[in-house]
């Protein structure tokens, strides 16, 4: 395991070949980068430029081609789909463009459901406190069909906090929501982002949400450039790739 | 552990809430409910009609014995909880009135008898009225018969062997006398206390005794385990309306199958709601599935929740469905407690067993492929929508609700036969369905092009969902199908009973008629209004040699027209009659009806199959006859085989009528009197006093009770799959409506007019139910034909109308049931709609 120390993410000349009708297809050229722990990192590109791909495999949820890609120092190419659960399980806390609550599940029951998957005692507690933090104390009992886009959004959000991951992966936070939730939305995630120090790895088309985060990577055609200012970063993604 | 627990029962307790389980809930809670009141109904049927059965062998089982039985044995049966009688038969010849005549002796027990009921009348073919008792010492009852043959009138002296007895009432109905219509020669009842007297019963003389037995079916199991080593099958028999292979017995029989069959149609529509519900209910679980593996649960973590969620909701399922299978079977006993008395007093646990376990099963079987499919979806799903399940195999998915229905049906029917025809005509239409969809979709593609309206929103919908439509028109055709299978079925079991025993069917046969008195009795009648049926010609005979070899011709004491046991010859004189046509209920089992056989030296005869093989007759053999001092010899042209329980006259030989040209014969005919016209019988015999008149009205009375009660029972159990179908129906539309709720979303958000995607739904379904009732009309004929011919011994025959009769029913039924599933998704406003489908 060749890996930088506190240094959350790693990828090392990672692909994504998909076999389609027509062909192979690749979806991403090689990708080297890495993501300092506690940093926020926002991966910019218009649609169907490869940053969901790249956000899937930097999360566990898809495999890459070729490369390797290390997660909290652990190697996520070698591992098998029940080892990423778990680490997952551990590591990891997602936020959604379309939220992805489970409609059959009240908004705290909701947040407490990673918590009782990692077998925390205390999944009803920590549930009911972060949903007093997100403002929704009220809204605990609703289902999701019954709570508006924000609120939805802000429950996913106590739920990726709830188990106080390492890592935060957010597909498009605010990509369903109006300015004015969008707003809300956006300052609660890095509030809490601060608060945990987690680190965050946001997928957007929107330039305003990514120039929040500390980084930005931008893709295009399946290729990730570095286009933040700052001449350390530049000089990291260099030594990088 | 504990979290996949609490997560499940979450889950199952907000989704039953929520109504998300309904369809799956649903369709285990109708399975349940379906099997348990069809077999407990049954059950409790089957009971009443063998109790009502018993009655025609006035106990529940009987003992037969050529001598009397060791005295140990009854007291064994009385020690283990059993009523018992007995009585002894002999044939007897009564002296009386100077004249004597063969009679059925019947010394009967006190007790006797234990089932059914003996019905006597002051009067010759006088209506009988129940009576309790049995005659008293001395005193003798004979049947209207013997009054009429020996001219006697009650308080008339008889003799019987070497005892007097003086005649007190006449026997109109006797419950064990069989259904013969000639049943022989007059029945006199005496009490066995008067037996030893009469002297009839010693050495050489041909007596049998009969031990009747009531009791509980487990008790009478529990004797006969007992008594069986003991018993030598050389002079015993033991018999149980089970054994019984009358018409009576073949229509229960038949009537058992027929409920049998309902419920393992019950069983299959079951498993096909079950298999359409777990299907739909993997499909809604894929988000929540896909979220829980991102959020780091595991494989085993996700299979846990489920398995424990499917535990609950069979486990639910299984409860209501009892419950409501319960109050169902108790309404349809209510209901029809005036037709046919069921007992409702008797819990059966056998249906409740076989309902949990279908319950059980279907739950567990058909949820397996539809849970294994959702196991396997990627954690991937929540950025990448569109994808589905990661498994995928319709082969595997095939195999293992086939055989788990086909394992199902054979469990509960332990018959493999009746499993192996249904099942394989349900895969020969699962084959069929597959292909016509396919077809239907190339056919689409012409018949939806153009400009886009309903119609060709309907075809494009056909069209995209090719399988899922696949899928549906195979359980929308199965569920009508088997629909059809169980009307059509009693349609034609009902009517061939009835045409069995029409209104009008003789009651009363008529023989000894002579030659002379045939015009005026024919006009007698006519006069008195009463038609006469056919007159079939008879000539006594005596068989004596087959191929030249003599056979024994001595008159013994055995009836031969009762009892097949008799080898050495016919032991008494035939019956001979002769005609061109074969009679109803007779068949040719070898070699050629006489009016294909071509007449050489000799005619033809055709001869009983039984009786063929007890004097080893063959085909092609010569028999002899002797006709007073002529001698008649015929060739056997062909065996028949001969329903003996049919209320008509039944002969052992039939000959060429040009064989018999030149002897003078009686006659043998019937005619029909109301029961409430029995007066009239007095009236119509009086001229003709050396006509023998046989009374069949009591029996084709009770006959005609029984199959009305049956009918009634198997109307009634069709209702019930009736409703258990059309339940299935709707919970399929229900099913398919939901997957139809984010295309209607769509459509009503792009501003298409409710009237547009109404109408376009209407379509879809008008077409798939047309097209399913097509279908599942042509699987019915062969189903039909398989369990006709193989199971229920039935003529097979084709069924057009239901050609035309059920595309239709099934496009109007599954189109209004898919115009109502639409008209509520429609009276949602748009925005509830898109939320609905978040």
């Amino acid at each position: 395991m060749t890996t930088t120390p506190n240094v959350m993410i790693e990828t090392k000349n990672i692909t994504k070949v998909v076999t389609t009708s027509e062909g192979e297809l690749q979806i991403l050229q090689p990708i080297s980068f890495k993501v300092k722990a506690g940093e926020s990192v926002a991966i910019i590109g218009a649609s169907g430029s490869g940053k969901s791909t790249l956000l899937s495999l930097l999360a566990g949820l898809d495999q890459v081609t070729e490369g390797e890609i290390f997660l909290g120092g652990s190697p996520l190419h070698s591992m098998d789909e029940e080892q990423r659960a778990r680490l997952r399980g551990e590591k990891v806390g997602f936020i959604f463009q379309s939220f992805m609550l489970v409609q059959s599940l009240t908004a705290l029951e909701n947040i407490m459901l990673p918590a009782e998957i990692a077998g925390l005692d205390n999944a009803k507690q920590l549930g009911q406190d972060i949903l007093e933090q997100v403002g929704l104390a009220h809204r605990g009992n609703h289902y999701p069909n019954q709570l508006s886009g924000g609120e939805q959004q802000r429950v996913a959000i106590a739920r990726a906090f709830i188990t106080k991951p390492k890592i935060l992966f957010a597909d498009e936070p605010t990509g369903n929501l109006d300015a004015a939730n969008s707003e809300k939305v956006e300052s609660l995630l890095f509030e809490l982002n601060r608060d945990s120090d987690t680190t965050l790895v946001l997928v957007t088309h929107d330039p305003i949400l990514a120039k929040q985060c500390q980084r930005q990577l931008n893709m295009q055609g399946g290729v990730l450039t570095d286009v933040t200012s700052t001449d350390a970063q530049s000089a990291q993604q260099q030594q990088a790739s | 552990m504990k979290y996949g627990f609490n997560l499940a029962w979450r889950l199952f307790k907000h989704e039953a809430k929520r109504g998300e389980l309904t369809i799956i809930l649903f369709a285990i809670i109708l399975s349940v409910a379906a099997v348990l009141s069809l077999s407990l109904f049954s059950e409790r049927l089957q009971g009443a009609l063998t109790a009502k059965s018993a009655e025609f062998i006035a106990a529940d089982r009987l003992l037969e014995s050529d001598k009397p039985v060791d005295p140990s044995w009854i007291s064994k049966a009385k020690e283990m909880g059993l009523d018992t009688t007995q009585q002894v038969y002999a044939r007897s010849m009564v002296f009386g009135n100077e004249q004597m005549t063969l009679t059925s002796l019947r010394a009967a027990d006190d007790g006797y008898p234990l089932k059914g009921q003996l019905k006597t009348s002051t009067e010759a073919f006088g209506l009988g009225e129940v009576t309790k008792q049995l005659p008293a010492t001395g005193e003798v009852w004979a049947e209207s018969l013997l009054l009429q043959k020996l001219a006697l009138k009650l308080g008339d002296k008889i003799e019987v062997g070497d005892k007097e007895f003086t005649l007190t009432r006449v026997i109109t109905d006797v419950p064990d006398s069989g259904f013969s219509v000639f049943g022989g020669n007059p029945k006199v009842l005496i009490g066995l206390q008067d037996l030893a007297a009469t002297h009839i019963t010693g050495p050489g003389s041909r007596v049998d005794y009969t031990y009747f037995f009531v009791g509980n079916s487990a008790d009478l199991d529990d004797y006969y385990d007992w008594l069986r080593p003991q018993l030598n099958r050389e002079i015993h028999s033991w018999q149980s309306v089970e054994d019984d292979d009358s018409r009576l017995g073949r229509s229960v029989g038949r009537a058992e199958q027929y409920f049998l069959l309902a419920s393992l149609l019950a069983i299959v529509l079951a498993a096909v709601s079950i298999a359409v519900a777990a299907q739909r209910y993997s499909q809604r679980h894929y988000d929540p599935v896909a979220i829980m593996k991102t959020l780091g649960a595991s494989k085993q973590l996700v299979q846990r929740i489920y398995l424990y969620q499917i535990s609950f909701i069979t486990l639910l399922g299984i409860v209501l469905g009892s419950i409501a299978g319960f109050i169902i079977q108790q309404l349809v006993v209510l209901a029809i407690a005036d037709k046919v008395n069921v007992s409702i007093d008797v819990w059966h646990w056998r249906p409740l067993i076989i309902a949990v376990f279908t319950g059980m099963i279907c739950a567990v079987l058909f949820s397996l492929y539809p849970l294994l499919k959702l196991f396997s979806v990627p954690p991937l799903r929540v950025l990448r929508r569109d994808l589905g399940a990661g498994m995928s195999s319709r082969v595997l998915q095939f195999a293992a609700t086939g055989s788990a229905i086909l394992l199902l049906m054979w469990a509960y029917s332990q018959n493999l036969q009746i499993s192996l025809i249904l099942f394989v005509s349900g895969i020969v239409l699962v084959c069929a369905l597959l292909a016509i969809t396919y077809g239907l979709i190339a056919l689409g593609r012409k018949l939806g092009q153009g400009k886009m309206g309903a119609w060709q929103l309907a075809w494009a919908r056909i069209k995209r969902r090719a399988m899922d439509n696949s899928v549906q028109l195979i359980s929308f055709s199965v569920t009508i199908m088997l629909l059809l299978v169980v009307l059509v079925m009693r349609n034609d079991m009902v009517s061939q009973w009835r045409d069995q025993l029409p209104e009008g069917t003789p009651n009363y046969f008529m023989s000894n008629i002579t030659e002379q008195q045939r015009p005026g009795l024919e006009q007698h009648f006519t006069q008195l209004g009463v038609e006469t049926d056919v007159f079939y010609p008879v000539v006594r005979a005596r068989f004596v040699s087959i191929n030249g070899e003599k056979i024994r011709t001595e008159i013994s004491k055995e009836d031969e027209e009762q009892k097949d046991s008799g080898r050495n010859g016919l032991g008494r004189e035939a019956n001979l009659t002769w005609s061109d046509t074969l009679q109803n209920e007779n068949e040719i089992v070898a070699g050629k009806w006489l009016d294909e056989w071509q007449t050489g030296d000799e005619y033809g005869v055709s001869v009983e199959e039984r009786l063929a093989d007890r004097l080893n007759i063959k085909l092609d053999d010569k028999l002899t006859f002797n006709i007073g001092s002529e001698v008649v010899s015929v060739t056997v042209t062909s065996l028949r085989s001969v329903n003996w329980q049919t209320m008509q006259p039944n002969f052992f030989f039939v000959l060429q009528p040009e064989a018999m040209q030149g002897y003078l014969p009686t006659y043998i005919t019937s005619f029909h009197v109301p029961t409430q016209d029995k007066a009239k019988i007095a009236q119509l015999m009086q001229p003709f006093s050396s006509v023998t008149l046989f009374d069949v009205d009591a029996r084709i009375n009770q006959l005609r009770d029984i199959v009305d009660q049956v009918s009634v029972a198997v109307e009634f159990i069709l209702v019930l799959v009736l409703i258990a179908g059309s339940l299935v129906l709707i919970a399929q539309v229900q099913a398919s409506m939901d997957e139809r709720q984010q295309e209607l979303a769509i459509l009503r958000t792009l501003g298409a007019k409710g009237s547009l995607i109404r109408a376009s739904v209407i379509y879809e379904f008008l077409i798939i139910g047309s097209v399913a009732g097509l279908m599942a009309a042509f699987a019915n004929e062969l189903t039909l034909y398989l369990l006709q011919s193989q199971i229920f011994e039935m003529q097979g025959k084709l069924h057009f109308e239901y050609w035309i009769i059920a595309p239709l029913v099934g496009a109007v039924t599954v189109g209004l049931l898919g115009a109502a599933g639409c008209w509520r998704l429609l009276a949602l406003n748009t925005s509830q709609l898109l939320r609905k489908m978040v």
